[in-house]
């Protein structure tokens, strides 16, 4: 009840930002995965590192395989929303070690984090998706969590 | 724009860019917050008399998504970085004029009216002497603004200043496309608009000493094409770059004449500094190249046919292109291919190019006909 009352006041406000939503909704998904990284580096043993990154990336890909099908999200959103789907399961893949990579070591699973983070973060093209696409990943991730 | 909104943005424009009384009315007096102040450039009283050595023009574009974590996990805005790292350099410089511009994301008063989205700062001699608020979209071009701003800050007297240019923002596109400016959803930016600009900037029948292209995957034979005529020294990424962009430090103690390999010597220090605190930093991929406009001229021409053609196919599918090292396409394997390049490369620390140890210096499109060779050893260039 709590995480659906914040997420339906999150929905009233961005949209009442209308663009500066948008903003916030993807500065949103930085920090999430940024968030992710802090617990990581603050988790004691390699077991929890893993546990927690797992769970993220498992996350945000569930958010982002129900945002796909809403009929609001437009061709170009379900393409942009495709390769940022690709990515983020690359990871998940190097983190166990499958798919052809290489199991991340237990020592740099902190470092792994990091890397997740600044993936996210270059001075690439943005990935432009609709306001309402944006708005429906995180409030998915924030009934998730 | 509606027929308020033109109303509103010309009193506001007016009281802004115009020196003299203009009949201000008690509306452009409340948002007194878009004022500048811009001394006549010319004036000695307020410079001191010193001589203009060195002149840097930053173009900074923050109307986007530029949002980045530091190593400690701390959010920061990489446009507001790059501003405060440009303007501490402004001031440190003695000899030196610099000119910033902050193209910002438009913003509206009570919802409604809407307040200027770019800044600029003119320094002289390490003293900023003016600031100004300015509308993005005047003139007859992208960097149009800009252009004529710079026009009435410039020090007219000065005698063949060593010219700097600097662009950071998110990767300039190769195609006419919208959705770069977030606050002009559909206006087309590409990356012949910034080398209109450079053209506006520098004049006839003259060239940037060093251009600084702080963007991802600026390192491609097309955008040094384009850049090509208005500058002699380029500095670049052909790869992804992380927000956090290059360190600017080796600009505060800029002291160099245009002799020969006084610029080029300084590119390749800026260079390896950016190179060496990204790597420190960043987990990423990292790549900082030094393109001789001259010396690379020749492998530019031999592909540009070859590149162009990728172009446009990439054009027609943009979810399924994706970038590559020029080196993994054999279309581009000429002798040519390192000539006048100092390539700094370092591979990601995790993902599927780990383990490649060399990068040509040079990116492409891959449209799905190239394969990324498993051998890291490509056709690389120096490390």
């Amino acid at each position: 009840m709590f995480n659906t009352k914040k997420a339906l006041h999150l929905l009233v406000v961005m949209g009442v930002l209308g663009w500066a939503g948008t903003a916030m909704s993807q500065d949103k998904v930085h920090n999430y995965l940024n968030d992710t990284s802090l617990k990581v580096k603050a988790a004691t043993s390699p077991e929890q590192k893993r546990e927690i990154l797992s769970n993220s990336l498992a996350e945000m890909t569930r958010a982002i395989d129900t945002v796909k099908g809403a009929p609001l999200a437009t061709d170009q959103d379900r393409a942009n929303l495709d390769r940022l789907q690709v990515t983020l399961q690359e990871k998940s893949d190097e983190l166990i070690g499958a798919n052809g990579f290489d199991r991340v070591p237990d020592d740099q699973l902190n470092a792994f984090s990091t890397y997740v983070v600044q993936d996210m973060e270059q001075a690439d093209k943005t990935i432009t998706v609709s306001l309402v696409v944006a708005l429906l990943i995180i409030i998915i991730i924030i009934l998730i969590v | 724009m509606t027929t308020w909104y033109r109303i509103i943005a010309g009193v506001t424009r007016t009281f802004s860019f115009k020196r003299g009384p203009v009949g201000c009315v008690a509306l452009a007096v409340l948002f007194a917050a878009c004022s500048s102040t811009m001394p006549p450039p010319n004036d000695e009283a307020v410079i001191g008399g010193g001589v203009t050595r060195h002149s840097l023009v930053f173009i900074i574009h923050g109307d986007g998504d530029y949002l980045y974590h530091n190593t400690l996990g701390e959010a920061r805005r990489a446009d507001e970085d790059i501003l405060a790292q440009a303007q501490a350099i402004a001031r440190k410089l003695p000899n030196a004029e610099v000119t910033i511009f902050h193209e910002i994301a438009r913003r509206h008063v009570l919802f409604l009216i809407p307040r200027h989205d770019g800044r600029a700062f003119y320094y002289r001699q390490g003293k900023l002497l003016g600031k100004t608020s300015y509308w993005r979209d005047q003139g007859n071009s992208r960097f149009a603004p800009e252009a004529d701003l710079y026009a009435k800050f410039a020090d007219a007297q000065a005698t063949s200043p060593v010219r700097m240019f600097l662009y950071f923002g998110h990767e300039l596109p190769e195609l006419n496309v919208q959705g770069y400016d977030a606050s002009y959803p559909d206006r087309r930016v590409s990356v012949g608009d910034l080398a209109q600009g450079l053209s506006t900037f520098t004049g006839a029948n003259d060239k940037f000493d060093l251009v600084v292209l702080g963007t991802c995957f600026g390192g491609t034979p097309h955008t040094i094409d384009a850049l090509a005529p208005y500058a002699r020294t380029i500095i670049a990424s052909p790869g992804d770059l992380h927000l956090s962009y290059f360190d600017l430090e080796p600009l505060a103690t800029l002291d160099i004449k245009r002799d020969d390999g006084a610029v080029t010597a300084f590119a390749d220090r800026f260079a390896r500094n950016a190179f060496d605190r990204l790597t420190r930093d960043v987990q990423t991929a990292v790549s900082v190249v030094v393109y001789d406009v001259n010396a690379t001229q020749a492998f530019r021409a031999a592909v540009a046919e070859d590149y162009d053609r990728t172009l446009a196919m990439a054009n027609g599918m943009p979810a399924s292109v994706s970038h590559c090292d020029c080196a993994d396409d054999p279309a581009y394997a000429h002798s040519e291919m390192s000539n006048g390049l100092t390539v700094l490369y370092r591979a990601p620390r995790f993902g599927r190019m780990k383990n490649d140890t060399h990068h040509s210096g040079w990116e492409c499109w891959n449209t799905g006909d190239v394969q990324h060779a498993d051998n890291p050893d490509n056709a690389g260039a120096r490390p």
